[in-house]
């Protein structure tokens, strides 16, 4: 080994950097040169003076003091953070609770007009109906059996099955326009009737209700 | 909640949450190391205090400078350390503190039982010594506190200062150097405080 190999690698004898073999050979170097013996001698005395100092110190740690205001200075931190926190759980509540009574009141808006239109839907198609038979409160249709009504004067011999059947509240003198003998003496009085109306919208039978037929076979 | 199991990350993780157990953990493991190494390199109580709470607080404040990719929460905290550290001693490299207390109320020294003698002889030989390591350049003396005080390996020790192991080998036997001579010359050389009595 030479002296600079010695410097390089002598002084950590001792303390496990260096393998025992270089630690052999740094020994028998030292043995035979006395300037890296006195080296070697140099820096046992100073390592063990470091030693000391570095015991000194070895237990030394950071104050309290500093872990206290590191504490004070992560609630600090944190309190801004807890108060947006806080802010965005109110938030995102309020706005849950927004958002529901919209849900709620959408809902209830809808299932109105639904229940609206459904309305709407039924009360035209009864208007309709009640269009397409003008005589609703008045013309009702009379029974089927059309062997009942008495031909009018000139009129065809018609089935029920081919017009349509109305009833009618007349007074009893119109049933002379209809070329049927009538007593005046009753003539103003209000009589409901059966008519057969053809396709064409001319009358062809009549069918005298109960008290009408009695009122006419009395006279 | 245990946090004693807990690795440096979750902790931190923790902590950048606001949770104080999982600080004082962290805290706990990692400032007796920071804070020696600082004394050591700085020789000053109140500069080593004022870097350790400076480096937690950018802890706290930006715990998101922390990349679990670059490595240990342990590397991390002494990366800010030495950077404090060094700018410290840019700003006042002659600012020596002959303030024995090494900031945890007591000196950090073993009380000693022998005689008072013994005792000051002691004492003079360790801030001899302090005073020796603390003359050296920056980068030999952060060589010599690493490898020598801190007992660190050579690997070790080249990961902490961020330089090849041969650079490390390089300063620590220049620092060995100029520690010897300095040492040499104390020893010869009486104390201001004796000299002056």
């Amino acid at each position: 080994m030479k002296c600079e190999e010695f410097e390089a690698i002598g002084l950590d004898a001792g303390t496990g950097r260096i393998s025992s073999g270089e630690e052999a050979v740094a020994a028998a170097h030292a043995a035979t040169c006395s300037r890296c013996a006195a080296l070697a001698d140099s820096w046992e005395a100073a390592r063990l003076e470091l030693s000391v100092f570095a015991g000194a110190t070895r237990q030394a740690e950071a104050p309290a003091r500093v872990q206290m205001r590191l504490l004070q200075e992560l609630r600090a931190q944190r309190r801004p953070h807890q108060l947006y926190r806080r802010t965005g759980i109110i938030a995102a509540w309020g706005l849950a609770a927004a958002a529901s009574v919209v849900a709620v009141v959408s809902w209830q808006n809808w299932r109105t007009e639904h229940a609206r239109l459904v309305n709407h839907r039924i009360v035209p198609a009864v208007n309709n109906q009640a269009q397409s038979s003008p005589a609703v409160d008045t013309v009702l249709v009379a029974d089927e059996d059309s062997g009942t009504f008495t031909p009018l004067p000139g009129a065809l011999p018609l089935s029920s099955d081919d017009g349509a059947v109305y009833e009618v509240r007349m007074q009893r003198a119109s049933l002379g326009a209809l070329g049927l003998p009538v007593n005046e003496e009753g003539g103003s009085d209000w009589i409901s009737v059966d008519l057969l109306v053809a396709d064409d919208g001319t009358p062809q039978g009549v069918r005298l209700h109960q008290n009408a037929a009695q009122s006419l076979t009395a006279e | 909640m245990n946090v004693l199991g807990e690795r440096d990350d979750v902790l931190l993780r923790r902590a950048a949450k606001g949770d104080e157990i999982a600080f004082t953990e962290l805290y706990r493991r990692h400032q007796a190391s920071l804070y020696r190494y600082a004394l050591r390199m700085t020789g000053s109580p109140w500069a080593a205090e004022e870097i350790v709470q400076d480096v937690f607080m950018t802890l706290i404040r930006q715990p998101k400078k922390y990349d679990s990719d670059r490595g240990e929460v342990g590397a991390f905290l002494f990366g800010i350390t030495r950077n404090r550290v060094l700018k410290h001693l840019e700003r006042s490299p002659r600012e020596f503190s002959l303030d024995q207390e090494t900031g945890s109320g007591s000196s950090g020294m073993p009380v000693d039982l022998l005689t008072p003698a013994f005792w000051a002889e002691r004492r003079e030989r360790v801030e001899q010594v302090r005073d020796a390591v603390l003359s050296l350049p920056p980068e030999f003396r952060e060589a010599v506190v690493l490898c020598e005080l801190e007992e660190l390996t050579y690997e070790e020790a080249a990961q902490r200062s961020g330089c090849p192991i041969g650079t490390i080998r390089s300063r620590l036997h220049r620092g060995r150097a100029l520690l010897m001579a300095r040492l040499e010359l104390l020893r010869d050389v009486p104390r201001r405080a004796s000299a002056g009595s």
